[in-house]
């Protein structure tokens, strides 16, 4: 599939990875919905877009509501005339661990809230299963050539400390190939899925954080740096375009590995 | 410029070549582009119309809820019920922020 010519949507698309897809994917000739909660990074990013040239709209939406989700595929579809690549870029983290403990006691001082766990599933699976149910509806009822994109994470492997957030991502990283099975099953042969598992990546999440703990996560990557938000963009691009790439999840870490050497 | 309203959004379109350009002026006084480079050929009816229907697609309604007004509850029996009026013809929320009618006034 061509990029040149082809509608995408990216949720969360006002800052991070998905800023950076946005932008290239506009910049190689898409038409491109700009999701996201905030809208002055809303502003910004369509802004940037159309500096450059490209055609976009924004919409503000909360991806973890059908009413937001039908929305915005609505409205894309109403500026746009069609719809091929869908991108669930939003997410959030609520880190901690499941339980703490009293240093004195060995008792349990405090658990991981409620909260802390839904918001992380219905952003990061509930608000992805939307976008991506809904997207592919889009695309069947169209007749579109389609491009199912989760982005899950490398965490996905589990991380302590992360236990909704990498419960989440493991499972963005089954859907493609539950997805491309049920297509298969029902003879939908027009929309691909490809899942992207991104490293430690210099998303504004990352790069704000306390220096010595970045320092440390750089000591077990291969590539001594945090991977470029527009590298993942340029691997959704390449993904969109090699039509070989189906029902697989990719990572793209620059090497992450575990201490003492073993690749993650 | 051609210009209209919906809600309490102000939106204008602007051409830029043979698109246009759909901006938006918010109640909190903020501007931002709402689309870029769309409707290629259009004329500036035809693209006012796509425009006035892209707005009311993105662009959520809400309404703005006052209260709750604790001294005239409705009742039923003993029970004293207290909170917003719900029932506005253009409903879709009533416990998050839309756009155009935030819930603090």
């Amino acid at each position: 599939m061509e990029i040149k010519g082809s509608v995408a949507l990216v949720t969360g698309g006002g800052n991070g990875i998905g800023e950076a897809v946005a932008k290239h994917l506009a910049k190689q000739g898409a038409r491109v919905a700009v999701v996201d909660m905030a809208q002055k990074n809303i502003d910004r990013v369509v802004k940037d877009i159309q500096e450059a040239g490209g055609e976009a709209i924004g919409i503000q939406a909360n991806v973890t509501s059908e009413a937001d989700t039908a929305r915005f595929i609505k409205g894309t579809l109403e500026a746009f005339g069609q719809l091929n690549i869908a991108v669930s870029c939003a997410g959030i983290i609520r880190d901690g661990t499941m339980l703490s403990l009293d240093k004195e006691t060995g008792k349990v001082s405090k658990k991981l809230g409620y909260d802390k766990w839904q918001a992380v599933i219905d952003t990061n699976l509930s608000g992805t299963f939307l976008t991506l149910r809904d997207a592919a509806e889009a695309m069947v009822n169209g007749g579109w050539q389609g491009l199912l994109v989760p982005i899950s994470s490398v965490n996905k492997a589990g991380q302590v400390g992360q236990i909704n957030y990498s419960s989440a991502k493991v499972a963005d990283a089954l859907m493609p190939k539950i997805i491309i099975g049920e297509f298969l099953m029902r003879g939908i042969r027009n929309i691909r899925c490809v899942a992207i598992a991104p490293g430690y990546t210099a998303t504004p999440m990352l790069t704000g954080m306390n220096q010595d703990a970045l320092k440390a996560i750089l000591a077990d990557v291969h590539l001594g740096r945090l991977v470029a938000p527009e590298e993942i963009a340029s691997m959704i691009g390449y993904c969109v375009e090699n039509e070989a790439l189906n029902a697989t999840t990719i990572e793209i870490t620059g090497g992450l590995c575990y201490p003492k050497g073993i690749a993650k | 410029m051609p210009t209209f309203t919906y809600n309490d959004l102000q939106f204008s379109l602007e051409a830029r070549g043979d698109r246009w350009d759909l901006s938006c002026a918010r109640p909190d006084g903020s501007r931002g582009l709402a689309g870029a480079g769309l409707f290629p050929g259009l004329s500036e009816g035809d693209a006012l119309a796509r425009a006035n229907a892209l707005a009311r697609t993105i662009c959520p309604v809400g309404i703005r809820t006052v209260g709750p007004d604790v001294n005239h509850p409705n009742t039923i029996g003993d029970l004293k019920i207290v909170g917003p009026d719900v029932t506005h013809p253009n409903f879709i929320y009533w416990d998050k922020e839309s756009v155009s009618c935030p819930r603090e006034l």
